[in-house]
């Protein structure tokens, strides 16, 4: 196994209060782990360190061998934030939203055939040419997932990915997340509702003031009220 | 009276030069409304102001002037954004108020304070030379060729700034460039329109487009379209007028092409509900 994503000895606070301390965390190529913890924990935060929009106060984050910084490192990594594309003002296609994943430089490379793709993958083929905002939330949610998934980059990082996808789709996203990691990338999916993912994944982390342990399948199902 | 735009020198200049601010004012525009940084382009022209009345005090032209000073705030106001000082309308007032004084004072100092200071807040269409064009033109061709170079890229950041920074585009570089472009068309604007209705431009044909399209490339090329015509049909009833500020018939133009649009579009002003379930 390779590392996909490496975490050592890290420290982050908002101010002099540690959100996040000493925490090693290891995620491996064709691996999908979901992270999951109550509210506060610093799930969001271990995030935002891992793909480069926070820096730690101590410690490093390392994408596939690169410091997470690096915009070689950054290029790998597709990010699905949580929630809707919500900033918007005018009106972008779904295709729009999804094509911005694309792009990786300057005047990055834009395939349709990967748009396609990663449009299928969240079952929102038919809705290529709407506006974004005329979709339901959960439609909003799933464009912003496949904006993640489009290129097929080697790390994939959601936050709470299925909240708020009516149920009956969630076992088809979950599968394609899956089928990602068996190909070869690695997953990590934030999520608060981790049944989604008991059955498929590798890994369970729950994460609690401000660290993270593997705590394995069986002993997840002894936790009460992870996350909510 | 409308014939003078088609049969006379000065007529000619006013209608190449307001067809280019107007195709090319969107263009940026857009950017900037995504962004909801509809009024940068605003405070970029108050201190553009600022830069006429300097022009004029060293002795250089007033456009060169209103370039720097248009560029080093553009520069100062996107790093006051960065740092999270730009986030109230107070700051932006500020900076409106900062621009329009030291403009009257600089301008006052210069003993040139008199009724071409109007020319630079209001345009000056009808009084351009074929070099003004050509400058308004080159700045318009700039901006353009950027655009289209950068276009995913400024689309990317402007849809989402962190997704785009996590996914490793240098999203301050591609901030800077976008009000640096601004500030190039408040100074390409300028002689057109004027500096207090250059901005307008970039806004209102967005804000009309948007309320018939379903993309934000649709967005744009409607906006270019309104844009354009609007800077046709001002014009011409400038002209037709014979007494008329053709800044302001230009603007006028393309408030009513937004009015127009927003009754037969099929959007709401603001926001833009769901209508799918999931």
């Amino acid at each position: 196994m390779t590392a996909a994503i490496e975490g050592r000895g890290l420290r982050f606070g908002y101010g002099t209060v540690p959100v996040i301390d000493g925490l090693d965390v290891r995620v491996d190529t064709g691996q999908l782990v979901v992270l999951t913890g109550p509210n506060g924990s610093g799930k969001s935060t271990l995030i935002r360190l891992v793909v480069g929009l926070l820096s730690p106060d101590r410690g490093d984050v390392v994408v596939l061998g690169r410091p997470a910084s690096d915009p070689v490192a950054r290029r790998s990594i597709g990010y699905a934030p949580q929630g809707s594309p919500g900033r918007m003002v005018l009106p972008v296609s779904v295709t729009e939203v999804v094509a911005s994943g694309l792009v990786k430089g300057w005047s990055g490379p834009r395939r349709d055939g990967d748009v396609d793709i990663a449009l299928a993958a969240v079952g929102l083929t038919e809705l290529g040419a709407e506006c974004v905002f005329e979709l339901s939330g959960g439609q909003q949610q799933r464009a912003v997932i496949a904006r993640a998934l489009v290129g097929d980059r080697p790390v994939l990082i959601l936050d709470e990915p299925t909240t708020g996808i009516d149920r009956a789709f969630r076992p088809h996203l979950v599968g394609e997340l899956r089928r990602r990691a068996d190909a070869g990338a690695a997953v990590v999916v934030v999520s608060h509702d981790p049944e989604d993912f008991h059955d498929v994944c590798d890994r369970i982390l729950f994460m609690e003031d401000g660290r993270v342990r593997d705590v394995g399948h069986d002993e997840f199902h002894t936790l009460e009220d992870v996350g909510r | 009276m409308i014939d003078v735009l088609f049969t006379s020198d000065f007529g000619r200049r006013a209608l190449l030069a307001a067809t280019v601010v107007g195709l090319v004012a969107p263009v940026v525009g857009a950017f900037l409304v995504q962004r909801r940084l509809s009024l940068v382009g605003d405070g970029i022209g108050h201190l553009a102001l600022a830069g006429v009345a300097i022009g004029v005090l060293v002795g250089v032209s007033g456009v060169a002037g209103a370039m720097v000073v248009a560029l080093l705030g553009a520069v100062l106001l996107e790093g006051l954004r960065v740092r999270g000082r730009l986030t109230g309308d107070l700051s932006l007032a500020l900076v409106f108020y900062l621009g329009i004084a030291a403009g009257a004072v600089g301008l006052s100092l210069a003993g040139r304070f008199d009724t071409s200071v109007l020319g630079v807040l209001f345009g000056t269409l009808f009084a351009l030379s074929w070099a003004d064009v050509g400058v308004i033109a080159l700045l318009g061709a700039i901006v353009v060729g950027a655009v289209l170079v950068l276009y995913r890229p400024l689309l990317a950041v402007a849809l989402d700034e962190d997704t785009a920074r996590a996914g490793g585009l240098p999203v301050d570089a591609l901030n800077l460039a976008l009000v640096a472009l601004t500030a190039l068309l408040v100074v390409g604007g300028m002689r057109v329109v004027g500096l207090l209705l250059v901005a307008a431009l970039m806004v209102v044909p967005v804000a009309a487009g948007s309320k018939v399209a379903h993309s934000f490339r649709a967005t744009l090329g409607w906006a270019v379209g309104v844009g354009a015509a609007s800077a046709w049909l001002g014009l011409m009833v400038a002209a037709w007028h014979g007494g008329l500020v053709p800044g302001g018939t230009i603007v006028l133009t393309a408030i009513v092409a937004f009015v127009g649009f927003a009754l037969v579009g099929r959007r709401t002003a603001v926001g833009h509900r769901p209508r799918r379930t999931a």
